[in-house]
């Protein structure tokens, strides 16, 4: 039995709109921790949204979320993984879309904000899983970058921003920058003491 | 203190996402802007969403097309969702081969000498003034001016054709085609045509890690304040969409120094 964290519920409620809130788990409660945000904000706050997927592919994450009984067709997914897998693309979801890869940070941005314009719902999230995968691909220094335009850009809009992330995992200016940017803390994540 | 009166020239509000805010309110009406890019850049999506957004406040708008038939080209803009075909079939969008226009002109020849394009100005400016066109453009200029074998006639077409629209209050975008949009590359085919343009908007391709970027950047605008910046572009259903380029992702891959 999939068992949801109800405290992250709960720490919602607290949120606005122009809020951005900094999601952290482990890498073993990583989907839990997402099932956890994403659940409550469209069953709870009946929010729509936009999900961008870098740490795996988007068909991967429906799956996960149909396998404990949660419909995600209502939410958007911009997969920045499959493009980079032979097939990968090769889907009937119409409720993905797909950017080559998790470097065209802009292309992610403008095509989230796309999403959002022909949205049907008036209240929306976007969530990024996560910012360790991002981290890959991208320098510290133009991630960090890309995090605060991507934070401010959705604060001034209204539109509630979720970013996901290991903390242990991820370069400490991009981190130090997600504290400082972020309005809110979620913290799920097992610090790891070397 | 009485604040100073500032003058503002009237603008064409271009509708483009984003567009009108990098030029503080839209370019300033009767400009002649050359719109120069690299192939596969979004020029001539941009000309026609421009073109598109001012048929959708009721101007009556021109393309002249020299580098795709015009049946072509209208099948390739259908896919966008801001495009309705009623515009071309009311006459709010109307246009125009280029190899037509030379057919009725008598100009169906490999080289044209000063008679000829007085020829050609004359008749893109009568169209203009006989429909009223406000919004007009020529895709592409470069295809256009390769008829031309000099320099001066083809600044004196240029300097000429955008005199006259400008007189009658049309704005113009010129679509040029370029091999590089890099910083050492020209805005322009023959390096004419940036000096007689009233404003430059380049498209190009920034690559990252083997990846192609398009981005947009004005270079010049007579009559307004703008951004200069480089400001990445997405062609969506919904037309062209703008945001600022990461400043950390701005330059090519040969040419930035990351980590350094």
């Amino acid at each position: 039995m999939f068992e949801l964290d109800q405290r992250i519920a709960e720490q919602l409620t607290e949120v606005s709109l122009n809020s951005a809130v900094q999601v952290r788990c482990g890498n073993s409660n990583a989907f839990m921790v997402t099932a956890s945000t994403l659940i409550p904000l469209m069953q709870m706050f009946e929010m729509g949204g936009v999900y961008i997927c870098a740490t795996r592919g988007a068909v991967e994450i429906i799956d996960g979320f149909e396998a404990i009984g949660v419909d995600v067709s209502e939410i958007h997914f911009i997969d920045l993984v499959s493009s980079g897998i032979l097939g990968g693309t090769d889907i009937t979801h119409p409720n993905v879309t797909f950017v080559d890869s998790p470097i065209m940070l802009e292309s992610v941005l403008l095509r989230t904000l796309y999403t959002l314009r022909i949205a049907q719902s008036e209240r929306n999230f976007v969530l990024i899983d996560s910012v360790n995968a991002l981290a890959i691909y991208n320098e510290e220094r133009m991630l960090a970058e890309y995090l605060h335009t991507f934070i401010n850009t959705f604060r001034q809009r209204e539109v509630l921003s979720i970013i996901l992330n290991v903390p242990d995992q991820v370069p400490p200016m991009v981190l130090a920058n997600l504290d400082l940017y972020c309005t809110d803390l979620i913290d799920r994540g097992q610090v790891v003491i070397h | 203190m009485q604040p100073a009166t500032v003058y503002s020239r009237d603008r064409c509000i271009t509708g483009i996402h984003g567009m009108d805010e990098i030029l503080r309110g839209g370019i300033p009406y009767g400009s002649t802007v050359l719109c120069s890019g690299t192939c596969g850049s979004g020029k001539t999506t941009f000309g026609m969403e421009f073109l598109v957004r001012g048929a959708l406040s009721g101007e009556a708008c021109a393309h002249f097309t020299a580098t795709e038939p015009s049946v072509k080209l209208l099948e390739n803009i259908r896919q966008y969702a801001f495009f309705d075909m009623n515009m071309i079939d009311t006459g709010l969008i109307n246009v125009f081969d280029m190899d037509v226009l030379y057919s009725w002109l008598g100009l169906e020849k490999s080289t044209f000498d000063l008679a000829d394009v007085h020829a050609l100005i004359k008749s893109i400016v009568d169209i203009v003034n006989t429909i009223g066109v406000t919004r007009l453009v020529i895709d592409s200029v470069t295809t256009l001016c390769y008829k031309i074998k000099s320099e001066q006639l083809i600044r004196d077409f240029l300097f000429t054709l955008g005199k006259k629209l400008a007189t009658l209050g049309c704005t113009t975008i010129l679509i040029s085609e370029i091999t590089s949009a890099t910083e050492n590359a020209h805005w322009s085919s023959f390096g004419v045509e940036e000096a007689i343009a009233d404003g430059i908007i380049v498209m190009g391709d920034v690559e990252r890690m083997g990846h192609l970027l398009r981005f947009l950047q004005v270079v010049k605008m007579r009559g307004t304040g703008h951004s200069r910046a480089k400001h990445a572009i997405e062609l969506t259903p919904l037309g062209v969409m703008l945001t600022p380029m990461l400043k950390w992702g701005a330059m090519s891959d040969k040419q930035s120094r990351w980590g350094s």
